[in-house]
């Protein structure tokens, strides 16, 4: 039982707020003002400066361009860097496909794209969902056939961040359509200039272009991108999301909001300043930064479990919950606060805190539904964590 | 960070587990809240000999020395158990006693409250139900060998049981002071048992120009307020350890509920209903361990966090009692009886939600300390 940090991690997490102190822009309040292209343009300049000081891939094994970094080192990395809404650390690349190539990918598709990824010099983005496999991914539909040397693959992905800037994009296709789930589905490395690639841009509803669809036409893909052993990729697949679990990160959004709030109020200057003195107000900033700090501690305890070599299961859906969960609140009760003037958009005359209360509310809308939407991680929850038995299911659906 | 625990803290936790397992089951519980108060002072003299009321207090005055965290790790157990019993009123005011009292007083009252010879009890609230510290009604008369205590404090739990109160007090200087005051002798002194959902012994106590020597006073002045104020941080998140405990316990009952009921063909635990249920149980009482082990763990650092007790009692609070609501909807009709145990922990957790101040008490606290 020890509830503080080691000098070596609170020097580091001292030197990443200097590192972003230097790198952001001033008055930096996040990329939710960004265009679309000035963000990733800030992304990809961060992240060559990351892999310059040698914190991208810090966690990953010295062997493949990493530092051996503790998981706790990682998670404050990632802690700090979300606190201050700073882009660059690259998710799909760095925590989900390297992890899991070092787990089951083969000695060629290591040397190919573990460097690269650890020098920040490719984009990968996500095939997972597709348009009738959301929640119930098992289902999904995009065929990979093989045809001598090569798989052809068709269908279409969704919601693929990240989609218009990648590089490369792992994905899981069916490649057994006898088996209708988990047991005939495959995970490809695919290259997105392939011949038949078609993505499309989806808005969202904070009018940000952030998501597409990946329609596959005939896209023909070298057998050696497979990733682990045909019809094997359930497993393959499952790793990856587990490695994509920590959920400090919107811990580290709902206490950077929290934070601002009470900065913002205690300002005299400010046009709602007199809700500092508002009882009601104090009672729920209290009672919010309370709810905060209880999610940082669940992604804390996932860290710390990783670093005792114990596999964090339901307790990353603890934290994911938890954490998405308090993310929206905070940022509701930002608009709250802000009240009227919760309604003005960024770009707004007279706008305050930059409008980014109401476009980071409008943005985390997708923090409770991706990866897994929270009710799906309550029944992981429920299942792995508490034992229970999994619900009956619908006829025809193996009960796997 | 280290969410682990320690040997010591497995220790404890394992020895607790065995010792409540046989001697605290709900029949003890159901007892003295029927007024069985042979069945409470029989289990209060097994857990003195076992050390667990000064497990926190040095050696020098007969404590076994080990930390708040240590303490937390027990409390948890006690709170999962229902065990009738005084230990946070008695920890937690030897503390107090130890860091701020008298030598004369420490030598005098610790080591008898370490064997059980002494009980010490906190006298903090008063007519209008508050834990602020800041404004004591009850009057204290300076004279040349002590004060002269005159007016009422309520809500003082096991009265009945203690040899004195640590009482907050305003002299007739306008000062408060805290004070430790006998309340077992007949002159001075009247007890009024109330019924109170905690199903253990809840007390108003008189003081009629009670006579107190001088050594007794622990603190003056805005030390008094400061020294009392740590009194309920402390005793906050002993509760909350408590009520940690307790927490999990009516998890677990839920779950192993769900697992055995059945309608429609199968258990209730497969419905997706009850599982979203018992998941946010799950977390929330996973979070409250989190935050009382950070709270607990501050206390044995220099000081305590006033953020982190606070947070603790708020999360505790809120959450178990809701955690206790949500089980009884679980349980459906069986957790409306008499009969069934739930109750028995939510009453618990009724009585401790508000004990050294509510959530809203302490999350004006946590707002202070966070510069709103």
């Amino acid at each position: 039982m020890r509830f503080d940090f080691t000098t070596e991690e609170t020097d580091f997490r001292n030197q990443i707020s200097t590192f972003l102190d230097e790198m952001l822009p001033k008055n930096w309040g996040g990329p939710a003002g960004l265009s679309d292209d000035d963000g990733w343009a800030l992304d990809q300049r961060l992240r060559k400066e990351l892999v310059k000081r040698g914190w991208l891939v810090m966690g990953w094994p010295k062997e493949y361009g990493g530092a051996d970094s503790s998981p706790m080192m990682n998670t404050i990395l990632a802690d700090e860097m979300a606190y201050r809404r700073a882009p660059g650390l690259d998710g799909f690349g760095t925590r989900m496909l390297g992890p899991t190539l070092m787990a089951f990918g083969n000695e060629e598709q290591r040397a190919q794209h573990l460097g690269a990824i650890a020098r920040g010099e490719v984009q990968w983005c996500q095939g997972y969902s597709e348009p009738n496999s959301g929640s119930d991914l098992a289902s999904i539909q995009t065929s990979a056939e093989l045809y001598g040397d090569e798989f052809v693959i068709n269908g279409a992905k969704i919601w693929t961040s990240m989609g218009h800037r990648a590089d490369m994009m792992f994905m899981l296709v069916r490649t057994n359509p006898d088996e209708p789930r988990h047991a005939g589905i495959s995970l490809l490395l695919v290259d997105m200039k392939t011949p038949g690639i078609d993505v499309q841009p989806i808005v969202n509803m904070a009018g940000v272009h952030h998501f597409n669809q990946v329609i596959f036409d005939n896209v023909c893909v070298p057998k050696e991108n497979l990733v682990g052993d045909l019809n094997d990729g359930w497993r393959v697949g499952m790793t990856i999301l587990n490695h994509e679990r920590s959920g400090i990160e919107f811990a580290a959004g709902a206490r950077a909001a929290i934070e601002e709030l009470i900065a913002y109020i205690n300002n005299p200057d400010s046009p709602v300043h007199s809700a500092k003195s508002d009882p009601a107000v104090r009672i729920k900033l209290a009672e919010l930064s309370t709810e905060v700090e209880a999610a940082r501690l669940l992604c804390y305890d996932v860290t710390w479990r990783h670093g005792q070599g114990l596999e964090p299961s339901f307790e990353a859906s603890m934290s994911k919950v938890a954490g998405t969960d308090i993310y929206q609140k905070v940022l509701e009760y930002g608009l709250e606060i802000l009240g009227m003037y919760g309604g003005l958009e960024p770009a707004s005359p007279q706008v305050e805190l930059q409008g980014r209360f109401l476009k980071l509310r409008m943005l985390s809308t997708a923090t409770t539904i991706f990866s897994g939407t929270n009710e799906i991680q309550k029944n992981i929850i429920a299942q792995r964590g508490l034992g229970l038995p999994r619900p009956p299911r619908p006829p025809g659906l193996a009960n796997k | 960070m280290d969410f682990g625990l320690t040997e010591t803290q497995e220790l404890i936790r394992t020895t607790a587990r065995e010792f409540l397992a046989d001697r605290s089951d709900s029949s003890v519980a159901r007892a003295v809240a029927n007024g069985d108060t042979d069945a409470l002072e029989s289990l209060w003299k097994d857990i003195v000999e076992l050390g667990w009321p000064a497990l926190i207090i040095s050696e020098e005055h007969g404590g076994a020395g080990l930390s708040f965290g240590d303490f937390a790790v027990l409390l948890e157990e006690l709170g999962a158990s229902l065990a009738p019993t005084p230990i946070v009123e008695s920890a937690i005011t030897s503390r107090i006693i130890e860091r701020f009292g008298s030598n004369d007083l420490k030598s005098d009252l610790l080591p008898k409250a370490a064997t059980g010879d002494a009980l010490i009890t906190p006298a903090i609230v008063e007519r209008d139900a508050s834990w602020d510290a800041t404004s004591p009604t009850v009057a204290a008369t300076k004279t040349d060998t002590g004060l002269v205590i005159t007016g009422e404090k309520r809500f003082v739990a096991f009265a009945e049981q203690a040899t004195h109160a640590l009482t907050l007090v305003r002299t007739d200087k306008g000062d408060p002071a805290l004070v430790v005051v006998p309340i077992s002798e007949s002159g001075g002194i009247e007890q009024i048992p109330l019924e109170h959902v905690a199903g253990t012994p809840v007390s108003s106590v008189s003081f009629n120009e009670l006579e107190v020597p001088e050594a007794n006073i622990v603190a003056t002045g805005d030390d008094a307020i400061r020294t009392t104020e740590e009194l309920i941080a402390t005793g906050s998140v002993a509760r909350a350890a408590q009520l940690a405990g307790l927490g999990r316990a009516v998890m677990d009952a839920t779950v192993e509920y769900a697992s055995n009921r059945e309608q429609f063909g199968q258990v209730v635990g497969s419905f997706q209903a009850i599982q979203h249920h018992l998941a946010e149980m799950a977390i929330a009482s996973k979070q409250v361990n989190h935050l009382v082990h950070s709270a607990a763990w501050s206390f044995s650092q220099d000081g305590y966090s006033v953020e982190r007790a606070a947070k603790a009692k708020i999360a505790a609070s809120e959450k178990i009692s809701a955690l206790c609501w949500n089980a009884h909807q679980c349980h459906g009709a069986i957790g409306f009886t008499w009969e069934h145990d739930l109750h028995l922990y939510t009453r618990r957790a009724l009585a401790w939600k508000t004990d050294y101040g509510d959530s809203s008490f302490h999350k004006s606290k946590l707002a202070d300390a966070m510069g709103l």
